[in-house]
């Protein structure tokens, strides 16, 4: 009979505006991405051997590399690595072929920039001045100076004599993880309160945490290195775990 | 008597539903179309010539930018023609990691297919339900590579990384809800009445002329032709499955959309058969760092992507990079019989018309 | 609370009249401040509307719709009318300037006027007309000169075919309109809307005319350029129809009628079939809000599951099923009458 198909149309927009909706308010709730997720490429310069591998395999000329070799010392070093994110397909293939594992794709996808000289990221080596925050690698230089030339100009390099990777930093950093994760495990609820406001969120956060170890140490890492990046995956998590347990709640309540 | 005049009338190549940069020409007499021409380019990235200028592997995310909505597909393809053109082996596991993420990705395009054939036909809400499943999908493809639409997962020998935990548990809750999906759809898209009056008897492809255009993949199924390279010259491992192919009887619009709908299903039942037989094992095959092979060779490897026979062509000149590589796009070869279904109907015939033929302008254009 | 309204205006003009004002000057005063408040009505009415038509298509498409901008996102459609107003207003050169200029103010005239005679509660028309249908229809057909206004000022092959399609579609739908409020008018032996509703103390003629109902509602959504047969602004066909080279406020002005034409035809139903302000307990102007708003969501609901009509489909089926059905109602109507006349009920 005609109508059958419209109604049956309407009983079914019917029952979806009845139903739950399935938006994400995303700013303030985030949401959860599997561990591959190809958020941004980062780079972390203590790893780095100046290969050039990486360079050679992405299809886009996104990386670049400028290498020197210190006086005394035969191994190059990295002056500058430049990662101009506008051109990259996020393709892996630079993550894949690194032999030390120097490349990663981060969770952050948030790369949106005011100005277009702001996609680039160039890393340089760490400087010894207090200034310049241990962060996961580098720092950001200034755009003027991020206009990267390939020629690795020796002149450069004298320019910012770049001293060994600072070991002591690293080692000082490792203690503070191995601390920060020792308190999560003793006393979860009040470290994650630095991160999440949410009484209940924090409980359930502190219990996904009490089964997973990988996940805490994950998670003390970061809130050394960057207490925003951790903040986020806490607030992932938190989404992920909800959905988890709503979706449960509505299973368990049809048959009823 | 009053004196008329035909006009044309520009449907693109800014317009809300010509699926991305195409451009239709439309000469007009009233609402009556005379003619169509088709006007192509408009998205033109010159994907050909850049293969020409990156290495075998290197090519990968740009043969994914092709059909940006099956991604999985145009990359299989490419890496096929590839290991065709090495003689690589691929490991079992990689064989059937490839079924299973190419058919996701035919059921990814399909699930669009109907969504936007629903918004072009002025049922927003339909759009909006296909795509809320088919971001299912794209979850499991953001498990197994990290992107969710344009996933660079093949590899030249295998795929880039093993199936994360809990993929295959994953994939078999998806496909188990299929069915809910496909019922959702019809009784919303394909069971109302008004698009039933829509697309049935309109823009009808009589089997010769497809044939005689080229035109394959559902499209052609739709006309009733049984052509499905996935049976007539089976590749990889797909001589293993056992999956009908839809066919259709009038070659319409509705015949077009319903072909796709129980193409999901078919898809289905082979990733159903792939998670089930998937074996243990490497995959990865033995494929040389540098992959240069011999001079003169050349290849051609088709295989049936979401949109029909997506075929690459690559000649080899002895170096890391091809000499030549030409990609036959089912999107464009279907796009051609667009005026020849078009003429003589409505105005907004010819959105039903291009929103059944389903091109996908990257891959039209490239 | 029933007579609120009324005693006000009453207060109002005897407060004039008793401070030496000529009784004719006092009821022009009222008039007015009457045409004010309904334009403040219809202003309102627009804006939640709008918020109302966003949350439930987002309702049904599994979303959350505006939440941002005040409790459940409310204040979401002032933002965007702010926005409009701030918008440049581009005038293409080679449109036809005087009628592009003037389209979208005559329609959203035309869509107030429709206001005049509507009940809006136990004796509240602004003017209680004896042909009140009847002014209502003719009122109501005028707004497809505006359309045809717009498509052909803008000298645009969409605007046109988006015009011409809504004149055609328009006035093939005018008749079944007319015709299916024809047998109510033979029931009740009145075009006065004030009776029309007093004769449905009893039963609401929705009951008692399914047939004339149906056909309404359908002749309605054609009337009102709503989905399914949105044809004059076909976004997937036309971009947007006759109004696609409108911008800012010209634009948000058809925008505005389009939606004011809304309320006024359901509240049109809700007043014809649905026993207008008739209603217990609460106040009457109550409950022909609550009807009408009623009658909106279903319009919103069908706009949001149903395709698009094909044009020729459309025209086939107000010619060939709408005009018969509205024809077969009024000879059943009439022999129904007749029938009980005859039994001396
Ligand atoms: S992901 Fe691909 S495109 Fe991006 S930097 Fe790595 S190799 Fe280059
Ligand atoms: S491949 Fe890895 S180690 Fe080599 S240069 Fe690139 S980032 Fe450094």
């Amino acid at each position: 009979m005609f109508g059958k198909g419209l109604g049956k149309g309407l009983a079914i927009t019917l029952k979806h505006a009845l139903a739950m909706d399935i938006t994400i308010q995303y700013p303030e709730e985030k949401p959860f991405l599997e561990d591959r997720y190809r958020g941004s490429l980062v780079y972390q310069y203590e790893k780095c051997i100046a290969c050039g591998l990486c360079i050679k395999a992405c299809p886009n000329r996104v990386l670049a590399l400028e290498t020197f070799v210190p006086e005394g010392s035969k191994r190059k070093q990295v002056a500058r690595y430049t990662i101009d994110r506008q051109y990259c397909l996020f393709c892996n293939l630079c993550v894949e072929i690194c032999p030390t594992a120097t490349l990663y794709f981060s969770h952050d996808f948030e790369l949106t920039q005011f100005r277009r000289e702001d996609i680039k990221v160039v890393y340089l080596p760490p400087q010894p001045s207090p200034i310049v925050p241990a962060g996961i690698g580098g720092t950001e230089a200034p755009p003027e100076a991020a206009a990267a030339e390939p020629a690795p100009a020796p002149e450069e390099a004298d320019k910012q004599p770049a001293p060994p990777p600072d070991t002591a930093e690293g080692a000082k950093r490792e203690r503070q993880v191995e601390a920060m994760q020792a308190a999560l495990t003793k006393n979860p609820q009040k470290i994650l309160a630095k991160l999440v406001q949410d009484e209940e969120a924090i409980e359930l956060l502190a219990a996904m945490l009490g089964k997973d170890t990988k996940l805490s140490s994950k998670l003390a890492e970061l809130m050394i290195a960057d207490r925003d990046k951790a903040q986020k995956l806490a607030a992932g998590l938190i989404t992920k775990v909800r959905k988890a347990s709503a979706a449960e709640e509505v299973k368990t309540d049809e048959p009823s | 008597m009053l004196q008329t005049d035909e006009y044309t009338i520009n449907i693109g190549p800014q317009h809300p539903s010509t699926h991305g940069g195409l451009h239709a020409e439309a000469l007009m007499d009233g609402e009556i179309v005379k003619d169509v021409a088709v006007h192509l380019g408009y998205v033109h990235r010159s994907v050909e010539k850049i293969a020409e200028s990156r290495t075998y592997t290197q090519f990968i995310p740009y043969a994914a930018r092709l059909d940006y909505l099956a991604s999985n597909l145009p990359c299989l393809g490419y890496v096929q023609a590839v290991e065709k053109l090495l003689g690589v082996e691929v490991p079992e596991r990689a064989e059937y990691i490839r079924v299973i993420l190419g058919e996701l990705s035919r059921i990814a395009a399909h699930m669009l297919f109907v969504g936007s054939l629903a918004i072009d036909l002025g049922a927003t809400t339909g759009l909006v339900y296909c795509l809320r499943d088919r971001e299912r999908i794209m979850n499991l493809f953001e498990m197994t590579s990290g992107q969710r639409l344009i996933a660079a997962y093949m590899r030249i020998g295998g795929v880039s990384a093993d199936l994360p935990e809990g993929f295959i548990t994953a994939v078999e809750g998806v496909i188990s809800d299929l069915p809910k999906m496909v019922k959702e759809y019809d009784g919303l898209i394909t069971g109302n009445e008004i698009l039933q009056a829509r697309c049935r008897g309109i823009g009808i492809l009589k089997p010769e002329l497809a044939v005689a255009y080229g035109v394959t993949g559902p499209n052609l199924r739709a006309s009733g032709v049984p052509y499905d390279l996935r049976k007539a010259d089976p590749y990889g491992i797909y001589s293993r499955f056992d999956f009908d192919l839809p066919l259709g009887s009038r070659g319409d619009c509705l015949d077009r959309l319903t072909v796709r709908l129980e193409e999901i299903e078919q898809s289905g039942r082979i990733s159903a058969q792939a998670v089930k037989d998937i074996p243990e094992g490497e995959i990865m095959g033995k494929v040389p760092k540098v992959i240069k092979p011999a001079q003169g060779r050349e290849v051609y490897h088709r295989i049936e992507s979401a949109k029909g026979e997506l075929g690459f062509y690559l000649l080899s000149d002895g170096s890391e990079k091809p000499a030549r590589l030409h990609v036959r796009a089912p999107s464009f070869i279907n796009l051609m019989v667009l005026p020849h279904i078009s003429r003589g109907g409505k105005l907004q015939d010819i959105i039903a018309n291009i929103a059944t033929l389903d091109p996908v302008l990257g891959e039209a254009d490239r | 609370m029933e007579r609120l309204i009324l005693d006000i205006a009453h207060l109002l003009v005897s407060w004039l009249t008793g401070r030496g004002m000529a009784p004719v000057w006092a009821d022009l005063l009222l008039l007015l401040l009457q045409w004010g408040t309904v334009l403040a009505i219809v202003t309102l009415n627009v804006l939640i509307l709008i918020w109302l038509e966003r949350k439930v298509s987002g309702f049904i498409q599994e979303r959350l719709g505006p939440n941002r901008l005040g409790p459940f996102g409310v204040f979401q459609t002032i933002a965007d009318t702010l926005k409009l107003l701030t918008k440049e207003d581009i005038i293409p050169t080679q449109t036809d300037r005087w009628i592009f200029k003037t389209a979208p103010m005559f329609f959203i005239i035309v869509a107030v006027m429709l206001y005049a005679v509507i009940p809006m509660g136990q004796d509240m028309a602004i003017v209680d007309l004896s042909a009140g249908l009847l002014f209502f229809i003719s009122v109501g057909a005028l707004s497809t000169i505006c359309i045809l206004m717009a498509g052909w000022g803008s000298n645009n092959k969409w605007s046109l075919l988006g015009a011409m399609r809504s004149v055609a579609q328009m006035i093939s739908y005018e008749i079944p309109l007319a015709f299916s409020l024809l047998g109510v008018v033979m029931i009740t032996g009145t075009l006065n809307l004030g009776e029309i509703v007093k004769a449905q103390d009893k039963v609401w003629f929705f009951v008692l005319q399914p047939l004339a109902f149906l056909t309404y509602f359908i002749a309605a959504t054609a009337e009102l350029n709503r989905g399914p047969f949105d044809m004059p602004e076909a976004e997937q066909e036309l971009t947007a129809g006759a109004y696609t080279e409108y911008t800012g406020m010209r634009w948000a002005l058809f925008f505005l009628a389009e939606y004011t034409n809304l309320v006024a035809v359901s509240a049109l139903m809700a007043t014809v079939f649905f026993g207008g302000w008739q209603g217990p307990l609460l106040p009457s102007w109550i409950w022909i809000i609550i009807k009408t708003y009623l009658i909106m969501l279903v319009f919103m609901w069908l706009k949001w599951t149903f395709p698009r009509i094909r044009m020729d489909h459309l025209m086939s089926f107000s010619w060939k099923v709408l005009i018969p059905i509205s024809l077969i109602n009024i000879v059943i109507t009439g022999i129904g009458i007749k029938f009980i006349q005859g039994m001396g009920w």
